[in-house]
């Protein structure tokens, strides 16, 4: 993939947290009903298919958005065209990995 | 104030082992730049300095150094205008040192060439040979005139803090060089630029630092190229930039001019018939 397209997928993945994590901070600290850290609420959304897809949605923009900066750092270091590969690699199995190990929390909950 | 004191760094790759700075007191007259101080001791204090200038107005980019801890040209730098009585000069940081303020631009210059800094028709025979001139409305041209005014003095590239950290990074220069090309209308190798721009160390390792644009001389502001450059070409992924047209062409002249005839050599070249 391009250099162009990981940064339209920087900026989108930059919009979209805003949007994700500025959200449920609405419904859950202002126009939701009760104690957001209860243990009831807490598994009430564990179980809803909805709040599923924003958790992994979050996960997912996060690690992209996370891994991508760490990345834009790593590569000013001058690294040859072989250390950028593996950089590159490195990278993904990272995200990968991460991601894999912090899905497992909320599927299993759900 | 009637002297100024020069502090210069020095150094000999054949002699020093790293540079040294050299102190030089001469007499300050009005009006004098730190050209025209350099180019003092030169003739009158110490022939084995060794520093670049030629045209002495900056417009040659020749004579940048960096003046009191600043990029700048140093024709174009009036010693009034430091206001100090030490004026600190050193070669052009990011680029390795030939012999005391002489810097070895050559990466300056294969970079620019790496981006094809030249009009692309869409027919490259026309680029070779050419059959008529090409149009180009006045507002076409104020689309990117400023960032044709670049001298390629390496001054943008001595400030950019990216290309302090990565050698390999295009640079200020280059990625504005590559959005001038890329937005006359005349050109047609948007495309091909991009590609070359498009790499980890591209276009996108720069961080709108914006030392380039304080830097530069001619007022070009490579940053804002830089950013032009970006929105062309996430336009140009997603598909939302314009497909280039070809330029219109110029109507031929409705009277031929008869040509200007080409004078005698006035003294007779060896072998001609007089």
């Amino acid at each position: 993939m391009r250099e162009n397209h990981l940064k339209i997928l920087q900026y989108v993945t930059g919009i979209g947290l805003f949007f994700l994590v500025g959200g449920y901070h609405l419904l859950l600290m202002h126009l939701g009903k009760g104690d957001p850290e209860s243990w009831s609420s807490v598994a009430q959304r564990a179980a809803s298919a909805g709040w599923l897809t924003i958790y992994i949605l979050i996960l997912i923009f996060g690690i992209y958005h996370g891994l991508h900066g760490v990345r834009g750092l790593i590569l000013e270091l001058s690294l040859p065209n072989r250390a950028v590969k593996v950089l590159n690699w490195s990278i993904v199995l990272i995200g990968l990995a991460v991601f894999g190990y912090a899905v497992y929390i909320p599927i299993q909950a759900f | 104030m009637e002297k100024i004191t020069f502090k210069v760094q020095r150094y000999d790759p054949d002699k020093d082992k790293k540079p040294h700075i050299q102190q030089f007191i001469i007499p300050f007259r009005h009006g004098m730049t730190v050209l025209d101080g350099l180019i003092y001791i030169k003739e009158n204090v110490d022939n084995t300095l060794s520093f670049r200038s030629s045209c002495r107005m900056g417009i040659c980019g020749s004579c940048g150094m960096l003046i009191n801890s600043l990029p700048m040209l140093a024709c174009h730098t009036p010693i009034e205008e430091l206001k100090k009585d030490t004026i600190t000069v050193k070669p052009l940081p990011n680029f390795p040192i030939v012999k005391d303020l002489v810097a070895d631009l050559s990466a300056l210059f294969a970079k620019h060439k790496s981006i094809k800094p030249y009009i692309m028709p869409q027919d490259m025979t026309e680029a070779d040979k050419p059959t008529a001139e090409f149009l180009q409305a006045r507002g076409q041209l104020e689309e990117f005139v400023q960032f044709a005014y670049c001298v390629k003095c390496g001054l943008c590239m001595a400030a950019c803090p990216t290309v302090a950290t990565d050698k390999h990074f295009l640079g200020p220069q280059p990625l504005a060089q590559s959005y001038r090309y890329s937005a006359d209308r005349r050109d047609c190798g948007a495309k091909v630029r991009f590609h070359e721009t498009d790499t980890p160390h591209g276009i996108w390792l720069c961080h709108l630092a914006g030392a380039c644009s304080e830097a530069c001389p001619k007022g070009v502001d490579p940053a804002l190229a830089q950013q032009l450059l970006k929105r062309a070409m996430i336009s140009d992924s997603l598909r939302l930039r314009k497909k280039p047209v070809p330029p219109s062409v110029a109507p031929p002249p409705a009277e031929k001019k008869p040509r200007i005839a080409v004078p005698e050599f006035t003294i007779k070249q060896p072998g001609t018939k007089s």
